[in-house]
């Protein structure tokens, strides 16, 4: 009884939480964010998720970086000169970059950046190539392949020697030779690759940066690599603990920073799960920023001490319906009878054109972005999102009309959809709502204009959707792409080229858009780029290989004692997450 | 040391069940008018009977009560006036209000009366079948038999009961029917246990051993004289953990696993209320509506069987005659 | 004595083989292509599919998979946890000091609680006492836990700003992480207490409230029924007639006669209830966004993470063992009569 009595005791002595004075600043030096997302690995090389960049962000640097808000302006950071043309940096065929490394940056331990650490960084960050990781990114533009193994997962021998020629050591230079003309690449640099401490690694049991070696460590597991908990950057904060069971990471101010310190002390980045939890302790000030989506929007509505900053475009894509043109009929009850007979769906279904045309025609675009956007979001006119360089605001894209909805149907399969009717599974992983809510739309729409038109709508696990996926077994498949790197080239290719992720899947192929895909990307004139892009975008218009709904903005809900922040869509977790250096509480 | 097999661990609520008590002191011999007159004594039973008997009413009405609205495919699926993220408190259109997403909250408890005696009445019946099937063979069989199915139902038993459902789940593939699986899959190993040892005292009675003598055979005697015998207590304490079953399913909800989203199912009612908890700035209470009313209804219908539960439980006890 | 405890420690290898072959046998039901889902998570990684599914080799047949973990396991590697992101011996090692302390802290108000509000029914049967107790008790049985949780959270920590959720606040938080606190059992109560540190045994003390309420206000019920049915027995029993009949006070009968032996099947059962918690905690854990144990497994389990779902279950196999073999010793502790063979 003792213990009982203790606990009664106890509790009703217990104190409020310190409440929050206006005008007082909660932890001033301490910087809280909560998330949900959780970090995966701190290799640079190895993660490729927006949690764990966002780290890294802050922790690595690499030869460049975004302008303020620009994602098209970039600022040297490593390098001390963007290469231009101009300033003779890069080679009138657009091959060869030149970086001048900056002197006098210190690594977290101490010891001195090297040119030698920037090519190394860039070649560990090409050769571990991990599966389903970044690697691509680096390979493709330089050495034009975008695997280090075959298709049965040998590893080529000769990409060690073609990644050594490609980056060389020039005095205080690093140089780095392109097989083609890639006009993304330094967009690409500022965001992947950031220089790692050559000595540290091999120090702590990674690569050495031989011939010799680099096929150990190909493709490593995640948590054999040094670096896949530590971290040992020039950034302006160092990592503290990555603390895997509270799901929390913590970053501490780098004193000797290159640049002037930063004005935080600390960053905390929690994971914290229940939106409840959040808000709360968002409202309790002992946090400064959360992640928020726009369901939430309303309960974070007029709270003292909370800041809502809106009308913060993506660079995202999402969602968007793909229609598969060739449906495999193996055991695949989403299609029903696998017949145009009203119980089901042929294969080659959604090869018609005018099917796909009657979809697009027969969904309620403001509607959607109304209800479940809140109305923060504007009609997407193709697959370049608005914060793109290629983004056309005067492409036409599909309205919500039902009369030429049903035109195109009656139209479709030479008037046999509308006599006989169809019936299909439309499926989207659970838990994700606008991909739900795209569906019921869809559904409710289409099945108005003709009885006989069924269509069924179901949730499945993501696992379930990447197998149903990965063998085109879905009808109509729904995913969102964000940017690996801000450049039109990032969308165009994985959703219109033959060769991308998705029509790969869809069974899509326009000979005619693929050539321009390709003919922009080689192209270093962006005004002459855009007009190819503008070019993809008609195409994608006529062909509708699929429904391109909106673009989003999003909302970052933090404390108004947070001061300084920026928003660039291209930070990893932007507008929540991001980078750290520029902010400060008062 | 007899004792061994009787020993299981007692599922704490998320886990669901409690039956450890009454496997050990139960008996046969509580006729029917007894348990009535006992019923009537105890006013707490006499509530949980009202309960259970509101919720009956529903279930049977519903049709009546709830119309399906014209053109709907499904009677169990919601209608949804919108997409809109926010509830909607109640008013004359929505008697209940309306969940995230606009889902007619009236309608769903309306038509989750029904999935929740569906799913209470489906998952007893089937764990009820497995656990006498194998309990049985088990308790009459003896020898290997009983070793082998006895060390089987250990091995379920020492499954962390959740984690063992969320994993079906993933494996068949999140609907309500899997759900309803799931629980099955993991409810029976009690009622095998407890039918078990009952056959095992039963063996041993002189009317058995009579027929035995009379050259009965094994099915003659197990379904003749055994398993009738030894039977009635164990559906009277299985229907009683319906309520149960619906807060282990509603939990499995909570998780994420579960009815598609629009199925009126309580469970999910109350997942679509998780973020609407708090209410908005200055009215703490905005939303109440999105927990209170399904919350407060499946606390009301599990609470009404364990009263009876309870007040059933002390009637076949018989350290209380 | 010794000989039924070593036979009794024997079964585990056993309900461990069983639980992970089980385990092991249900995954398998899944495709190669559903099994990568716990390595592409984003759209990003799609086209690298075929590769995943090599690397982990997930399209090996069954027996050979088993065959490996087995191996392993045998060397003492559990493997890697993709959920936890470490290996699965570091990822107990991590969660488990937590729901351990969570699970002792709401078991003794359990106990206490349970006891003295079942002997408190047993007296005052069929008064009102009896059914206000026994009504409290079933009410908290028929509350779901989130639903409970929820609103817990929003008086106390949404209106009051008193019980926050989580393990500790942030300050805590900072200071057990330098050398000042020396972690020694992971236990933070009693690590606080051994650094002589007050401020953080109360802070941890705090974020434990709520939580432990939850659970102590839903499995109470148990713990009453049997208790009260326990009481009732023994106050009927010829010895309790005969202390009341020599005029013995009523409270001495009580307690110091009837409730010592109606305490036997309930301390018997404590042990398994103990264990039933440890492994019942989940949504409690997800609600107050608390890092146990539990939470790791379900999310191990919903992501396919094989090795941390092997590793959970057969954490709790052991703990089952254990748990039941701790029932049959306080049962043959408690009362004489029965003897281990």
């Amino acid at each position: 009884m003792k213990t009982l009595a203790s606990f009664v005791l106890l509790a009703s002595s217990l104190q409020p939480l310190t409440p929050v004075a206006w005008g007082q600043v909660k932890n001033p030096d301490t910087y809280t964010y909560l998330t949900i997302s959780d970090l995966d690995s701190l290799d640079p090389a190895y993660s490729y998720d927006t949690a764990s960049h966002m780290v890294i962000l802050n922790v690595y640097e690499a030869l460049l970086t975004y302008k303020g808000s620009s994602t098209e302006i970039l600022e040297p950071m490593i390098a001390t000169k963007v290469p231009s043309i101009a300033n003779g940096l890069l080679s009138k065929d657009g091959k060869t970059y030149t970086f001048p490394i900056r002197k006098g940056v210190k690594f977290h331990d101490g010891t001195p950046l090297t040119p030698e650490d920037v090519k190394y960084s860039l070649m560990r960050f090409m050769l571990q190539d991990r599966v389903a990781g970044p690697s691509s990114l680096l390979l493709e533009p330089i050495l034009a392949h975008p695997n280090t193994r075959d298709e049965n997962g040998n590893i080529l021998d000769v990409t060690f020697k073609e990644a050594d020629q490609a980056i060389q050591v020039k005095g205080d230079n690093v140089a780095i030779h392109l097989k083609h003309p890639f006009a993304p690449f330094m967009t690409v640099l500022a965001q992947w690759g950031p220089v790692l401490n050559k000595k540290w690694a091999i120090a702590n049991g990674d690569w050495d940066g031989t011939e010799a070696t680099w096929k150990k460590y190909n493709n490593p597991k995640k948590e054999s690599s040094p670096f896949f908990d530590r971290a040992n950057g020039t950034g302006p904060f160092m990592l503290e603990r990555w603390d895997k069971k509270n799901k929390e990471t913590v970053l501490i101010r780098n004193d000797s920073y290159w640049r002037k310190p930063a004005r935080l002390k600390r960053v905390l980045i929690k994971g914290v799960d229940e939106f409840a939890t959040r808000k709360l302790m968002l409202q309790a000030g002992d946090a400064d920023a959360i992640y928020a989506d726009w369901p939430a929007y309303s309960q974070l509505q007029n709270i003292p001490g909370i800041q809502i900053i809106e009308n913060l475009w993506s660079i995202e894509m999402n969602p968007v319906a793909y229609f598969t043109f060739k449906i495999n009929q193996v055991a695949n009850p989403d299609i029903g009878t696998g017949k145009l007979d009203g119980q089901g769906i042929p294969p080659d279904f959604f090869s018609d054109r005018d099917v796909r045309k009657g979809f697009a025609h027969a969904f309620d675009y403001e509607g959607y972005i109304r209800d479940v956007f809140r109305g923060k979001g504007i009609r997407a006119t193709g697959c370049i999102p608005k914060t793109l360089p290629g983004y056309n605001p005067k492409q036409k894209n599909y309205t919500f009309d039902m009369k030429k909805a049903e035109e195109h149907f009656k139209k479709a399969w030479n008037g046999e959809v509308w006599a006989k009717g169809f019936k299909f599974t439309l499926s989207y992983n659970s838990g994700n709502v606008p991909r739900q809510n795209l569906c019921q739309i869809i559904k409710r729409s289409v099945e108005s204009l003709n009885p006989k038109f069924k269509i069924d709508v179901r949730p499945i696990q993501w696992s379930t959707f990447l197998d149903l996926y990965k063998s085109s077994k879905l009808p109509v498949f729904i995913i969102g792409w964000q940017a690996d790197f801000p450049d039109p080239h990032n969308f165009a290719f994985p959703m219109m080229h033959s060769k991308g992720d998705y029509p790969s899947t869809q069974k899509y192929k326009n000979p005619a858009v693929d050539r321009l895909i390709d003919q922009a990307v080689r192209e270093t004139s962006m005004a002459k780029r855009k007009a190819l892009y503008a070019k993809v975008l008609e195409v994608e218009y006529e062909d509708v290989p699929h429904l391109t709904i909106l673009d989003a903005s999003r909302y970052r809900p933090q404390r108004s004692w947070v001061k300084g922040w920026y928003f660039n869509p291209i930070f990893p977790d932007s507008p929540w997450g991001g980078y750290y250096y520029p902010l400060w509480k008062e | 040391m007899n004792k061994k097999s009787t020993l299981t661990i007692p599922e704490t609520q998320e886990s669901s069940g409690g039956r450890e008590d009454r496997r050990r002191w139960w008996t046969r011999d509580s006729g029917f008018r007894t348990i009535l007159r006992r019923v009537k004594k105890n006013p707490l039973s006499l509530l949980g009977l009202g309960l259970i008997f509101f919720f009956v009413l529903i279930a049977v009405l519903a049709p009546v009560l709830a119309p399906v609205p014209a053109g709907s495919r499904d009677s169990y699926e919601i209608p949804q006036s919108g997409y809109s993220a926010d509830p909607v408190k109640p008013s004359r259109e929505h008697w209940f209000g309306t969940t995230e997403r606009q889902y007619d909250m009236y309608y769903g408890i309306v038509w989750g009366t029904r999935t929740a005696f569906k799913i209470g009445v489906a998952v007893v019946t089937t764990s009820l079948l497995i656990g006498i099937l194998l309990g049985s063979l088990a308790g009459y069989y003896g020898g290997w038999v009983d070793e082998v199915l006895m060390r089987f139902t250990d091995i379920i038993l020492a499954f962390p009961r959740v984690v063992l459902a969320v994993v079906i789940v993933a494996v068949l593939g999140r609907s309500l029917i899997n759900v309803m699986i799931a629980i099955a899959m993991v409810d029976w190993p009690s009622y095998a246990r407890l039918l078990r040892g009952d056959i095992l005292s039963i063996k041993e009675r002189e009317f058995v051993l009579a027929a035995r003598a009379l050259g009965a055979n094994d099915g003659r005697i197990l379904f003749r004289h055994v398993i009738p015998n030894a039977i009635y207590p164990l559906l009277v304490l299985g229907s009683l953990d319906i309520g149960n079953i619906v807060i282990y399913a509603a939990a499995l909800s909570f998780l994420g696993l579960g009815a598609p989203e629009g199925y009126a199912d309580w469970g999910q009612l109350i997942s679509l209320s998780r973020n609407w908890i708090l209410g908005s700035s200055g009215s703490p209470f905005e939303y109440w509506h999105t927990v209170m009313i399904p919350g407060g209804t499946i606390f009301l219908f599990v609470l009404g069987w364990n009263l009876l539960g309870d007040a059933f439980r002390d009637i076949l006890d018989p350290r209380q005659k | 004595m010794l000989a039924f405890i070593l036979r009794r420690f024997a079964l585990l290898p056993f309900v461990g083989l069983g639980v992970t072959i089980l385990l092991f046998g249900l995954l398998q039901f899944l495709t190669p292509e559903m099994r990568a889902s716990l390595y592409v998570k984003d759209p990003r990684q799609l086209s690298a599919m075929e590769e995943v599914i090599r690397r982990y080799h997930l399209r090996d047949p069954f027996p050979v998979q088993y065959g490996v973990w087995l191996k392993q396991l045998l060397k003492g590697d559990l493997g890697y946890s993709e959920t936890a992101k470490m290996p699965v011996e570091k990822a107990v090692k991590a969660f488990f000091p937590a729901t351990l302390e969570l699970a002792v802290f709401s078991f003794l108000p359990i106990l206490f609680l349970g006891v003295w509000l079942g002997t408190q029914a047993a007296v005052k049967k069929d008064k009102w006492l009896d059914h206000l107790s026994r009504f409290l008790a079933i009410t908290g049985y028929s509350l779901p836990s989130f639903v409970l949780g929820l609103l817990l959270l929003m008086i106390f920590y949404g209106q009051l700003k008193l019980l926050p959720p989580g393990r500790f606040s942030l300050e805590t938080d900072l200071l057990i992480h330098t050398d000042k606190f020396q972690q020694y059992t992971g236990l933070l109560l009693v690590d606080s207490l051994l650094n002589r540190n007050l401020s953080v045994f109360w802070d941890i003390l705090k974020h434990l409230i709520l939580p432990a309420f939850t659970l102590c206000y839903i499995n109470v019920a148990l713990l009453v029924r049997i208790t009260r049915s326990s009481m009732l027995e023994e106050i009927n029993k010829d010895y309790v007639r005969t202390a009341r009949a020599k005029g013995l006070e009523e409270s001495v009968v009580i307690n110091k006669h009837a409730r010592k032996n109606a305490l036997i099947p309930v301390i018997t059962l404590s042990s398994l209830l103990f264990v039933g918690i440890l492994g019942g905690v989940v949504i409690t854990e997800t609600v107050f966004n608390y890092p146990g144990i539990g939470r790791w497994g379900v999310t191990a389990a919903s992501q396919l993470d094989v090795p941390g779902v092997m590793g959970f279950a057969l954490l709790y196999a052991c703990l089952f063992v254990l748990g039941n073999l701790g029932a049959d010793l306080l049962y043959a502790y408690v009362d004489p009569r029965i003897r281990l063979k």
